[in-house]
């Protein structure tokens, strides 16, 4: 399948996902009645903070369950495997669709419901991770929630919001703090969700060239805040790699850190490969296609990167070393 | 039947395989998602559900030349349908948070007066069951964790609440009992029960779908991982029916409860629920196409003749002890969303998720070429 025909026949699913406070609500409500001529169908959960202004609304009680699959850190949503289920059923009446999760949420079971159910596979994909801090109060729930660091981990997309209530000296130290937990998230400044529609939605989630983009100087500069147990860290190979001997020593690698390892994702170089591999993980759970071909004058090379807690920078480094192609 | 199936089953299907659907069909397009289609308890009329919210209905070969109605009965989509416990009549679920009835008598009617709703409540109704008990019927119909016992008017009589989202709904045969599908397995209950006490059927894990064998003997539910989960009944026994390359959406027992047949794989595979079976059994392999999985199935009412529709568009029937092979359309466009018999076995009805809908005469042709 050519990535535009993936990009055209897959509905882009948007997780909103942040702490009780933080602007959720603000911000969807501000997606939704902006001037983007687009239709979203919005899946929220029963204690919402606010009222949400759009035709579409379900209700989902956030139901996670946890798959027979020998994986002990694979829980799913099933809730949303139903509703996206039958929304697909009603396909043409929207051309996106938002599912906002609940403060105390781990964004974990959602991002995993898109690669256990093939249905969802099928017909959806997952666009961005959005997550929606609070600059006032974002330290203290560091300091007092697991579940705050797991929403920065996850996120493609940082909304910082509430900017206006600290002042910018402050507002760089939070900044930093995110950066230590994920350097790959596009963070966005803001006050009550005045965000630009276009930083948020069609962020082909999975886009590390973006990531790259963001941050020019991620490779190999160790910038991990020590006050948080999570870091990000990635890799770079320039020989063409065995895909073989990556997807053994990949696999071999969630199975035992899975837990450990929130995100996991990467470009890679296969040897005797014109497209470019695409590969991404969610704990254990791993997914993996070729998408179009490197770019005109492009030096094939080969880009990993991992968000996640007790990370061994040399041993991961050797382990993607040794997957080069002999 | 049997002389029909006599006729075309002879040879492969190359270029005949769709001779059953020209010969004998009659197709419409919807422009819709077919959710799911039923005929009515008489068999004179066929319902099909869109994922836009209209349900259409056809008077089949009871008036072929009857133009088909088209019910607006929905602000979303049809996500369950059943028949009606009167003989025309069907009950739709949506995601407006509706149950309706749709009236069948007069295809000519509009919603204003062939739409009734029975109840409006703040989710979904996923799923809508009824039965003939006796003298009188029983509908239920699930909403989150809900489901509710109504009578014959719509009106609840108890409702049954459980700790996840309720993913299926079955009936016994007789009405006595109902099963709940959910996380963590399926509740069985007694309807006339006067305290709410489940026979709780529990399996760890997400069952999406369930089904009550015709004898009483057990209950089946599909299940998240690609496989199916039984209990028998007389023991609580637990059966496990795996190997499936996909979910199982669409479950149909033989009418004697002999065999079960089951979509998710790339042929029809039947668990026989004899000697001993399922426990230790292979299932029996139908009727399959190399590659494509099966998406619907539908056991014929009287025989034992499996219908399958599968994910590209074919629709075969399959004679179960000569195991022949009875094409009644080649591959279309999109995949097979709904199947059904009518109770007389005389009709089947399907549709597929790019919206045709397709009714099939089955009856001894008078008119024989």
């Amino acid at each position: 399948m050519s990535e535009t025909q993936t990009e055209t026949n897959l509905i882009p699913v948007t997780v909103l996902t942040g702490y009780l406070g933080a602007g959720k609500t603000t911000l969807l409500n501000h997606i939704l009645t902006g001037e983007h001529g687009r239709k979203y169908a919005v899946i929220i959960n029963e204690f919402g903070e606010l009222g949400v202004d759009n035709d579409l609304v379900v209700d989902a009680d956030e139901e996670v369950f946890e798959m027979n699959n020998g994986c002990i850190c694979c829980t799913v949503r099933g809730d949303l495997i139903r509703i996206l289920g039958s929304l697909m059923k009603r396909r043409g009446r929207f051309d996106g669709i938002i599912v906002e999760t609940t403060g105390l949420a781990d964004p974990a079971p959602v991002a995993q419901t898109f690669f256990v159910d093939d249905e969802i596979k099928a017909k959806t994909r997952l666009d961005a991770v959005i997550t929606v801090v609070d600059a006032l109060n974002l330290p203290a729930r560091l300091a007092d929630s697991s579940e705050a660091q797991n929403q920065i981990a996850f996120a493609d997309v940082i909304v910082l919001n509430k900017t206006d209530l600290v002042d910018d000296a402050a507002l760089a130290d939070i900044e930093a703090r995110i950066r230590g937990i994920n350097r790959f998230a596009r963070i966005h400044r803001a006050q009550r969700g005045n965000v630009p529609i276009t930083a948020l939605l069609d962020q082909g989630g999975f886009d590390l060239k973006r990531a790259l983009e963001t941050a020019p100087d991620f490779l190999e500069s160790d910038s991990h805040s020590h006050d948080d147990e999570i870091q990000s860290l990635s890799f770079e190979v320039e020989e063409p790699l065995d895909g073989n001997k990556f997807q053994a020593w990949i696999g071999a690698l969630l199975q035992e850190q899975g837990q450990d390892i929130l995100r996991s994702k990467g470009i890679l170089a296969y040897a005797g490969e014109k497209r470019r591999f695409a590969f991404q993980a969610v704990h254990m759970m791993a997914d993996g296609d070729f998408i179009g071909p490197w770019k005109d004058g492009e030096k094939p090379t080969s880009r990993l990167v991992f968000i996640g807690r007790n990370l061994n920078r040399p041993r991961l480094r050797r382990g993607f070393e040794s997957c080069r192609a002999s | 039947m049997s002389q029909t199936s006599a006729d075309h089953a002879s040879g492969p299907a190359t270029a005949a395989h769709d001779r059953l659907l020209d010969s004998r069909g009659m197709v419409r397009e919807a422009d819709a998602f077919i959710t799911a289609c039923v005929i009515s308890r008489d068999s004179s009329r066929i319902a099909f559900a869109t994922g836009d919210g209209v349900v259409h209905l056809a008077a089949g070969k009871a008036d072929p030349a009857a133009a088909w109605g088209r019910l607006a009965a929905h602000d979303g989509s049809v996500l369950s349908l059943c028949q009606d416990i009167s003989a025309q009549d069907f009950l739709t679920g949506g995601d407006d948070n509706r149950l309706c009835r749709i009236l069948g008598s007069d295809l000519t009617a509009s919603a204003g007066t062939a739409v009734r709703e029975l109840a409006r409540g703040r989710r979904w109704v996923e799923h809508v069951v009824s039965v003939i008990d006796g003298r009188t019927g029983l509908i239920a119909s699930a909403h989150g964790k809900q489901v509710e016992l109504r009578d014959i008017a719509g009106q609840s009589i108890r409702s049954f609440a459980h700790d996840s989202t309720v993913t299926g709904l079955a009936f016994d045969i007789k009405g006595k009992r109902i099963a709940a599908s959910h996380y963590n397995g399926a509740s069985l209950r007694f309807v006339n029960a006067k305290t709410d006490a489940p026979r709780v059927l529990t399996w760890k894990g997400s069952h999406i779908g369930v089904a009550i064998h015709p004898g009483g003997e057990a209950v089946v539910t599909a299940m998240q991982e690609n496989e199916l989960h039984g209990w028998r009944l007389a023991d609580g026994h637990n059966m496990r029916m795996s190997g499936y390359p996909q979910k199982t959406q669409s479950l149909s027992f033989s009418r004697n409860g002999r065999w079960l047949a089951t979509s998710g794989a790339d042929m029809v595979v039947l668990w026989p629920f004899f000697g001993g079976g399922p426990m230790g059994k292979a299932p029996m392999e139908l009727a399959g196409i190399p590659g494509v999985i099966c998406t619907r199935v539908a056991f014929h009412p009287q025989h034992e003749i499996v219908a399958a529709g599968f994910e590209d568009g074919t629709v075969l029937m399959t004679d179960v002890a000569s195991k022949r092979v009875l094409p009644v359309c080649g591959t279309q466009e999109a995949a097979v969303s709904a199947l059904a018999f009518s109770p007389d076995g005389s009709t089947l009805a399907f549709g597929t998720e790019s919206g045709r809908m397709a009714v099939i005469d089955l009856a001894v042709p008078q008119d024989k070429p």
